[in-house]
């Protein structure tokens, strides 16, 4: 195995100790859920939000099937979140995901994955708080 | 020289054997042909109701062992990919490439539970 195929540790320790693993009521008013796939890889990953009456998230979890990068991307993106308010979460970008991981290119787009499981999951918390508005906003 | 020749073509045959033997790799292939690219890796799928019926499949397969469950996905696994595979074919013919791929990248996702199917039934 050669030098450059090292798994970069950041990635061992979130698959080994992977925190916040697990799984938010769907039904609630606040919780977002993300669910996203990478089709090319057939990876998968949920993450869900809670949110408090201040906007602020203050818990995360998140479930993921497929390969250590996705699982540590996932993973990191719960630990980002918590403490965040929506607008906050909603500026995480990939590229940060990627570098705090160190993960390899042809890893990065599991930290795009991620990113996208973040928006997917907000998204899903803004369309709860005021399903009307959406609507009305569509039909103008 | 003729040993290399042969030896070049031999792997070129075994590998091309393989792709065409796999549905699903036999499939992209058949994209490819078409100028048609495959899912990249940017790509990113919403399609909720499919990803949660993924998601479900492998939360049963990460629990512990049980054989008669893991009998059950096994058979469910089987089914939905012969569905895809007859879908894939019904788009191929039809010259519905986008589909195909749509499809196609559905079967991604049976293939990997396939194999870590494949993977819980190895006795530990």
């Amino acid at each position: 195995v050669a030098v450059g195929d090292a798994v970069p540790w950041q990635v061992v320790d979130h698959y080994e100790n992977p925190r916040n693993v697990g799984s938010l009521d769907r039904k609630a008013k606040n919780v977002g859920t993300g669910l996203v796939g990478a089709p090319a890889c057939g990876d998968v990953m949920k993450l869900q939000v809670e949110v408090d009456e201040n906007g602020k998230i203050v818990d995360a979890r998140f479930k993921t099937f497929g390969c250590g990068s996705a699982i540590a991307s996932s993973s990191l993106a719960t630990e980002w979140v918590k403490g965040k308010t929506v607008d906050e979460a909603l500026k995480i970008k990939n590229t940060d995901i990627a570098k705090e991981l160190c993960l390899p290119p042809v890893k990065l787009h599991c930290s795009m994955l991620a990113e996208d499981a973040i928006k997917a999951a907000l998204a899903d918390y803004k369309l709860k708080q005021d399903p009307n508005k959406e609507e009305s906003e569509k039909k103008a | 020289k003729e040993q290399y020749y042969s030896e070049q073509h031999s792997s070129l045959i075994n590998k091309a054997y393989e792709t065409l033997l796999n549905p699903l790799s036999r499939g992209l292939y058949l994209l490819e042909l078409h100028g048609v690219k495959p899912a990249q890796e940017t790509d990113c799928d919403g399609d909720s109701v499919f990803l949660t019926e993924i998601m479900e499949i492998n939360e049963k397969l990460a629990e512990p062992k049980n054989e008669d469950i893991l009998e059950e996905i096994e058979t469910l696994i089987k089914v939905k990919q012969e569905e895809l595979t007859k879908e894939v074919t019904a788009a191929f013919e039809r010259d519905d490439l986008q589909e195909a791929k749509k499809l196609l990248a559905k079967m991604k996702y049976f293939a990997n539970l396939e194999d870590k199917l494949k993977n819980k039934k190895i006795p530990s």
